[in-house]
Formats: C-alpha cells, sequence, structure tokens
C-alpha cells in the first residue's frame, strides 16, 4: 500500500510528523477518509477523533477540538487547535483517555458532536 | 576623614546595584530561553495556518476577477477609523524596548490625525498605559498582565473583540504593533495589519495549477473560521515575540548596567586610595612639620 505523509500540528508544536497508510478524519461535514492520492482539499475540522493508520498497520487515535486540513496529492497537514494522542502502547492511557474526554467537552460545538467522539474515545480505550 | 567615608558608603551601594542588575539579567536570560521555546513551537503553527490562508485566499481571488469578497478581505481605500492595538511590556528596567513602540505608535496617531483619521487605541501592557493615561489620551482596552504571560484564550478574546468592532462597521482598519525578537542584541518594531487581510503580504503565486476542493462547499464559512484564527494567532505570536524581545532588551539593558556598576566601583576604588593616600601624607608632614619645630 501505497505511503503518504501525514503532518498534524497544533499550537504547541508538531506532534505528529510521518509516513501514514491511512488516515480518518472528522470534516465538518462527515468523516471522511485519505489514502496517498488524494486529490487536492481544504476541510474544516468539527470536534472528533482522528484515526491514523500507520505504516506497520498498527492504529493511532488522536482527540481533537477543532481544526482545519489540507490535503494534496503528497501531504496530508492538519492544523488543530488542541489534540490529545490515544495510542496502545501508552502506559498512562487512562489518563491520556481522560484528558481526550476534558478536551472534547471544553468545545463549543453541539453536544451531538461531543457525545459521538467522546463515546469513539471511550470505544477506542476498550479495544486498545 | 569625612570623604573617605563617603566614597566608603558609595562603593558599597554601587556594588549592592551591581548584584540587583546582575540578578535581574539572569533571571531575564532564564525566563528567555523558555519564551523561546514557546515561540519556535507557535512558528510552525502559525506558519502553516498562513499558508494555509494563502492558499484560500489565492483560490478565491482566482475564481473572482474583481478580488476577494469577503468583509475580511474588503479594503477601504480611505479608513476613516483605525483601531491600534499595541503592545508593551508590564515592567520597565528593559531599555528603550517600550519607548520604541510607544514612540511608533504616537507617530502612527498623528500621521493618521493628520489624514483626518479617528484612532482608537487598545494597550496590552502596563508602560504603554502609563504612558498614554499620563499624556491624556484615551484608550479604549487596557490589558495589563498578559505580554508578562501571554495566553491565547485571552489574547483570542481580546482580538475578537477588535474583530467584531470591525465587522459591525465601528473601525475600517486594525493594526497591531508591537517590538519584535530578531537576535539577542536587536528589536525590531513590527506595525502589523490585522484587519483587513492585507492580500498584498499574503503570496498569491499562481504556479499552483491544482483545483482546491473546500469543504464546507461554502467558501465564506471556511473563510471566516480561518480568518478569525489567523488574526487570534498572530495576536498571540505578536504577545510571545513580544515578549521574548522584552526578555532579551532587559538582558541587554542589565548587562550594560552591570558593567557600567562595575566601571564606577572601579573608579570610587581609585579615588578612594588617593583620598587614604592623600590623608596618609598630610599625616606625615604633619608629624615631620611638628618634629621640626622642635628642633
Amino acid at each position: 500500500m501505497e505511503l503518504m505523509k501525514l503532518e498534524i500540528v497544533t499550537p504547541d508544536g508538531v506532534i505528529f510528523d510521518a509516513e501514514v497508510k491511512q488516515v480518518t478524519l472528522p470534516g465538518s461535514e462527515g468523516e471522511f477518509g485519505v489514502l496517498a492520492k488524494h486529490a487536492t482539499l481544504v476541510s474544516l475540522l468539527d470536534t472528533g477523533v482522528i484515526v491514523i493508520e500507520k505504516s506497520d498497520s498498527s492504529e493511532l487515535a488522536v482527540a481533537i477540538n477543532s481544526g482545519y486540513v489540507k490535503v494534496d496529492e503528497e501531504k496530508t497537514t492538519c492544523i488543530v487547535d488542541g489534540a490529545v494522542a490515544l495510542s496502545g502502547d501508552d502506559s498512562d492511557l487512562a489518563k491520556a483517555l481522560e484528558e481526550a474526554k476534558t478536551l472534547l467537552k471544553s468545545t463549543e460545538s453541539s453536544n451531538t458532536a461531543i457525545a459521538a467522539a467522546v463515546s469513539k474515545v471511550e470505544h477506542i480505550g476498550k479495544s486498545l | 576623614m569625612a570623604n573617605l567615608k563617603e566614597i566608603k558608603r558609595k562603593i558599597g551601594s554601587v556594588k549592592n546595584t551591581q548584584k540587583t542588575t546582575n540578578a535581574m539579567k539572569l533571571v531575564s536570560s532564564a525566563k528567555f530561553k523558555r519564551t523561546e521555546e514557546l515561540a519556535k513551537k507557535s512558528r510552525v503553527y502559525a506558519g502553516k495556518l498562513t499558508e494555509l490562508l494563502n492558499e484560500i485566499a489565492q483560490k478565491m481571488q482566482q475564481s473572482n476577477a474583481e478580488g476577494i469578497d469577503n468583509i475580511y478581505f474588503r479594503n477601504v481605500e480611505n479608513p476613516k477609523k483605525v483601531d491600534i492595538v499595541f503592545i508593551t511590556a508590564d515592567k520597565g528596567l528593559c531599555g528603550g524596548f517600550n519607548f520604541q513602540t510607544i514612540k511608533r505608535t504616537n507617530q502612527l496617531i498623528s500621521e493618521y490625525q493628520a489624514q483626518d483619521v479617528k484612532v482608537r487605541l487598545r494597550a496590552v501592557g502596563r508602560k504603554g498605559i502609563d504612558y498614554f493615561k499620563f499624556n491624556n489620551v484615551e484608550l479604549m482596552n487596557e490589558v495589563i498582565g498578559l505580554s508578562a504571560a501571554p495566553e491565547f484564550k485571552q489574547a483570542a478574546e481580546l482580538i475578537s473583540e477588535v474583530a467584531e468592532s470591525y465587522v459591525n462597521g465601528e473601525t475600517d482598519k486594525i493594526i497591531l504593533i508591537h517590538n519584535g525578537y530578531i537576535n539577542m542584541i536587536t528589536q525590531e518594531i513590527r506595525v502589523d495589519q490585522i484587519l483587513p487581510v492585507d492580500t498584498s503580504k499574503l503570496e498569491l503565486n499562481s504556479a499552483s495549477t491544482s483545483e482546491l476542493e473546500v469543504e464546507p462547499d461554502d467558501d465564506d464559512t471556511l473563510l471566516d473560521a480561518l480568518v478569525k484564527r489567523y488574526i487570534e494567532y498572530t495576536m498571540y505570536y505578536s504577545l510571545i515575540d513580544s515578549l521574548a524581545a522584552e526578555h532579551s532588551a532587559r538582558m541587554q539593558a542589565m548587562d550594560a548596567a552591570t558593567t557600567n556598576a562595575k566601571e564606577m566601583v572601579k573608579e570610587l576604588t581609585v579615588k578612594y586610595n588617593k583620598a587614604r593616600q592623600e590623608a596618609i601624607t598630610t599625616e606625615l608632614i604633619e608629624i615631620i612639620s611638628g618634629m621640626e619645630s622642635m628642633k
């Protein structure tokens, strides 16, 4: 499977920068997946979870409050306001989950969006 | 001798000053490192955001021959009302750092007033507020504490308020002035036009040919959100930049003060030694002449 570059930038710096297989993003018009060679696209991101399929096929989830994404043929750049990464090998996953939930709840998005994102985070927490 | 005592006291006091200035320099250098770290992190984000805004603006300009039709981009030829936001430090003792900003602000005010433009001032930082209050200049906003500890939320709130008055038509132009950091020994006054977004500054190269899809479809929603975030972040970044500059200016000022104090101690010590020598010589002459008269 072809790889593409993914970069996630927050006000605190770059939190993710690597080659990935696929990324699923919470767009404001609905969730969408991006593979390599995707057409150029700019979208608003809503409160939700970014799911990344890394080059070794392991999954990484990043909870975000809001932001933008710019996709072009070779690179996907997410510019987000706040993000908490939830990864399986994290020893303090419980803490990260808590943080993610607080982050999601702190946004001004609609309640349904927040509820959906929180339940998704919980689901990820269980599956990891 | 009274003179000797006086000089000794002076040496002591200058030495104390030297200790204080040296301590302040160390504090500033520690704080500076932290601020620079912060600036480095946020620079990436600011850069990406500007890049994205560039691309969207470029796309919109291409699709619309008359330029970008958005409230944040509407360019008023002759602005009637201008808001100036300026950032100074809360504290002094940093050389000409604050005054440079104030001077530039004053210059801009008189420039605009000469063109019959109404100017409203919004001040961040105690030093600037004090100055304009002393000169009986009205300030729309007075924010203290933000320039010493930039916080994104607070910065965003402040600039959103200003942006709102722009959208409402209360003001035609928003300008941000701050003293920015170049390197350890140089600071530079930066005057940025926040709103309307200065399209001449955006790098609109028509090289990119790829069609840009936008979601949500309505360009304005995305652009509005992006511009808002852009100005919020510009404000925040300017605060950090100003803080870094403040600390570097203070380090420089305190370094100079420490050196000067050292020099002064040296001079005073020479003076003290001379006075002491003189006293001894006088005493010797007195003894010798006393002995001579005994003969």
